[in-house]
């Protein structure tokens, strides 16, 4: 289980995630949603150790080391590959570096997106950087897999043809944090979703519990974060008023 | 077989996918200009060495002045190995750069930084660089061995300061 426990993090004076406290079993599939700036990634970086902060945070009662932290891998829209290496190349190193690496999910996954093997990285699109991001995290062998929005630049079928290969392939030991935006998109395979504002978790709840509610996951998140539906109807309302008013004050 | 493994401990002990002709480049001709440099010491010594003769004006021959005394060594040799000194420091420069790179374009630090091995990362950096400043302290170090046999076996014994010790380490260490 990865859990953490009254994690805080502080940027200078601002606090980015407010006493955080939140447990992954094993074989989960969890949504973590907020707005831009809301704290997701930096939480998923507090996992992995590549941001200071205080309380706790342990994997199967340990802290996270170098001697575990090869069973977290981490898929980010900034990319963490080598730009100048072929994904074979990457292949190798992954191999060397990670015993538990999955040669054969990494081949299938290869053949799937149809991915040049001997072409370096920086020659991909953005659609194959992402996809091949998100091949290197689910291939390492890793228990639990941080997704940090995968998927942005990808089209509509790209993303909905690697949710259903992520379904089909994920073993039940297999945990996902998954950060994402396409909310309504990841709604039907996600098992939990978080939601996070301003640093602070407000909600953490299971899809089974919103569908009893009788909610959709996006009007529950829309619930959650208090969104104003007709705000855009407003404003668009407002705004033609003030030039109305511009118009006849022009004429007069 | 061994050209293999050098290969493979080129390939662990540089920044994956880093272009390193530049580097290469740049280390090899600084190398050379510090080596260039060095023949400043051998300027010196020759002017050095050239004001210990005088002319007799009876028979109009080079001869070698009473009681003169070369200059010292330690002026002679100094700031020759300077060329080494600024190379080394440029070695630290890239050793930065090293650490930059995982952070350029893509962020490949976060998949350094989730190694196993938590020096991965420095031993990649800082390898090459350490190499090379250890190839300028070498060189440096040649450079006043060959200076000072220069300085002993060419100056007349008489010549010498006083004092000036005949082993080259007995001449390191006194310092």
């Amino acid at each position: 289980m990865l859990e953490l426990k009254n994690v805080n993090k502080f940027y200078g004076t601002r606090r980015a995630l407010c006493d955080v406290n939140l447990s992954l079993d094993r074989g989960e599939i969890v949504g973590l949603f907020g707005e831009n700036g809301a704290g997701k990634t930096t939480l998923m970086k507090s996992i992995l150790g590549f941001h200071a902060f205080s309380g706790e945070i342990t994997l199967d009662g340990e802290n996270i080391t170098p001697a575990n932290v090869t069973r977290l891998s981490f898929a980010t829209s900034e990319h963490s590959f080598f730009a100048n290496l072929t994904a074979d190349a990457h292949r190798d190193f992954y191999e060397g570096h990670f015993d538990t690496f999955n040669k054969k999910r990494y081949a299938a996954l290869m053949d799937f997106f149809s991915l040049p093997h001997h072409k370096p990285l920086r020659a991909f699109s953005t659609g194959q950087k992402n996809q091949f991001e998100v091949i290197l995290a689910l291939s390492q062998g890793a228990d639990y897999i941080l997704m940090d929005e995968p998927f942005a630049g990808n089209d509509i079928f790209n993303r909905e043809d690697f949710y259903k290969v992520l379904l089909g392939i994920l073993e039940p030991h297999e945990t996902v944090l998954l950060s994402t935006h396409l909310i309504e998109e990841v709604s039907d395979f996600i098992g939990r979703a978080v939601l996070l504002q301003n640093g602070h978790i407000i909600k953490n709840v299971t899809t089974d519990e919103i569908e009893e509610q009788g909610m959709t996951l996006v009007d529950y998140i829309k619930t959650c974060y208090r969104y104003q539906g007709d705000r855009v109807s407003k404003a668009l309302s407002e705004l033609s008023e003030l030039s109305d008013m511009s118009d006849t004050s022009v004429n007069t | 077989m061994k050209f293999t493994r050098l290969r493979s401990l080129y390939k662990t002990h540089t920044p994956p996918g880093m272009p390193m002709k530049g580097e290469y480049g740049f280390f090899i001709t600084g190398w050379c200009a510090a080596l260039l440099y060095t023949l400043l010491f051998v300027l010196r010594y020759v002017n050095a060495r050239a004001d210990l003769y005088g002319c007799d004006p009876a028979t109009g021959r080079r001869v070698l002045l009473a009681g003169a005394v070369i200059t010292d060594f330690s002026e002679l040799f100094d700031g020759t190995w300077t060329g080494f000194f600024l190379l080394a420091v440029c070695m630290v420069g890239f050793a930065v750069w090293h650490y930059a790179y995982f952070r350029l374009g893509t962020q490949s630090i976060y998949l350094m930084r989730r190694l196993p091995d938590p020096w991965e990362l420095h031993r990649r950096c800082l390898t090459l660089p350490c190499l090379c400043i250890a190839v300028c302290l070498v060189s440096a170090g040649l450079c006043l061995w060959f200076s000072y046999l220069i300085y002993v076996c060419f100056t007349p014994d008489i010549c010498l300061p006083a004092g000036f010790p005949t082993s080259f380490f007995h001449y390191v260490f006194r310092r």
